[in-house]
């Protein structure tokens, strides 16, 4: 839907963020640092709802040193949903790969 | 006899008041210290919620709310900004092994909508809950809504347009893209409702909180007590207020 893309000259990293309504869902955007298709830091923010809540931190947290490669992101988002029993409401795996892959276009 | 819920009724409090009294009856509910608990409010300055995983920034224009005079705050609940005028804002907290909520999260929105539902055909309104967390009245929303489980204990707070001012509520609120703003004010128009509206007339804040409280009654076949909030509550209120939803650390972590 919208994305804006950022280069800072003086290193590889790279800023970038998505705006994505994810399918029969909520409003997803995505806030990402990345580096050589690496991400250094994600901010997952939107409308949707998750629970518990405190586990999208947890997220974060664990998508940071993920390869933004579509199918290994969207193994690795799955993965952390069941490790820590996320339940999302108007969110999907499908739809956060989306989103974070949205940031490269 | 009829199962005995408790009804607070907390007249009108800043946007940290508000939310520090949901989050201290959620912590006393789940600690067993307070019954199951129906409350109606009002937001005095007038001010915008925003959903927990939203970035204040992003939607929030915060020069304007200060022009204004409107407060903020980040809600514990998921969901979108919400701009709190003239409403009637309700919260319920309740334990998740209550037999009146259902286990799975969709199917309890759905039931305590119904008692949203209720309220609004005791004021001469037909409705209806569509998914994910909104009730609907001839198509357009006139109830937005936001549920949270904490200690296994629900809280779902929401509101009831009792009258809405678009052009008012887009001059607080970012929008993705400027040059769409004034096609999505008018999209909005088209899909938001009032109770004013839909009766033709003005309708005050107790005559609204009646008709719900009976729809809360009839929904859940309870007897709503009006009460006060305990002492623990009190206290922890006061300490949520300050530490939390006063703090500048949570209001802008997003």
């Amino acid at each position: 839907m919208l994305n804006l893309k950022i280069h800072n000259l003086s290193s590889k990293e790279m800023q970038s963020k998505s705006v994505y309504k994810v399918p029969n869902g909520k409003l997803l955007k995505i806030s990402l640092d990345y580096n050589d298709d690496i991400i250094s830091k994600i901010r997952i923010m939107g409308d949707f709802f998750a629970y518990p809540e405190e586990a999208i931190e947890i997220m974060e947290n664990e998508l940071k040193n993920s390869s933004l490669n579509r199918k290994s992101l969207l193994k690795k988002i799955n993965s952390v949903i069941k490790e820590n029993k996320i339940e999302f409401i108007g969110l999907n795996a499908e739809g956060l790969t989306e989103g974070i892959m949205m940031c490269l276009k | 006899m009829k199962e005995q819920w408790r009804l607070l009724l907390t007249g009108y409090n800043t946007a940290s008041v508000n939310m520090a009294i949901d989050r201290a009856v959620l912590v006393a509910n789940s600690e067993g210290k307070v019954p199951p608990t129906v409350r109606f409010y009002g937001w005095s300055p007038p001010a915008i919620s925003i959903g927990y995983f939203q970035s204040l920034e992003e939607e929030v224009d915060l020069d304007s709310c200060k022009r204004f005079g409107v407060d903020y705050v980040r809600r514990i609940t998921g969901g979108g900004a919400v701009f709190h005028d003239a409403e009637l804002t309700y919260s319920i907290v309740i334990s998740e092994s209550h037999p009146s909520i259902p286990k799975n999260i969709m199917e309890s929105y759905g039931r305590i909508c119904g008692a949203l539902i209720k309220g609004l055909k005791n004021l001469g309104i037909e409705s209806e809950y569509i998914p994910i967390n909104d009730i609907v009245s001839g198509g357009r929303k006139i109830s937005g809504n936001a549920q949270t489980r904490k200690s296994r204990t629900v809280l779902q707070h929401g509101t009831i347009l009792m009258d809405v001012d678009v052009d008012k509520m887009f001059s607080l609120l970012k929008v993705p893209d400027e040059k769409i703003k004034d096609k999505l004010i008018a999209d909005v128009k088209q899909r938001v409702i009032s109770v004013k509206h839909l009766l033709g007339e003005d309708i005050d804040f107790e005559k609204t909180a009646v008709a719900m409280k009976t729809g809360f009654e009839e929904e859940f076949d309870v007897e709503l007590v009006e009460g006060s909030l305990a002492e623990d509550e009190v206290e922890l209120s006061k300490k949520f207020e300050k530490e939390c939803f006063g703090a500048r650390d949570w209001n802008h972590r997003r």
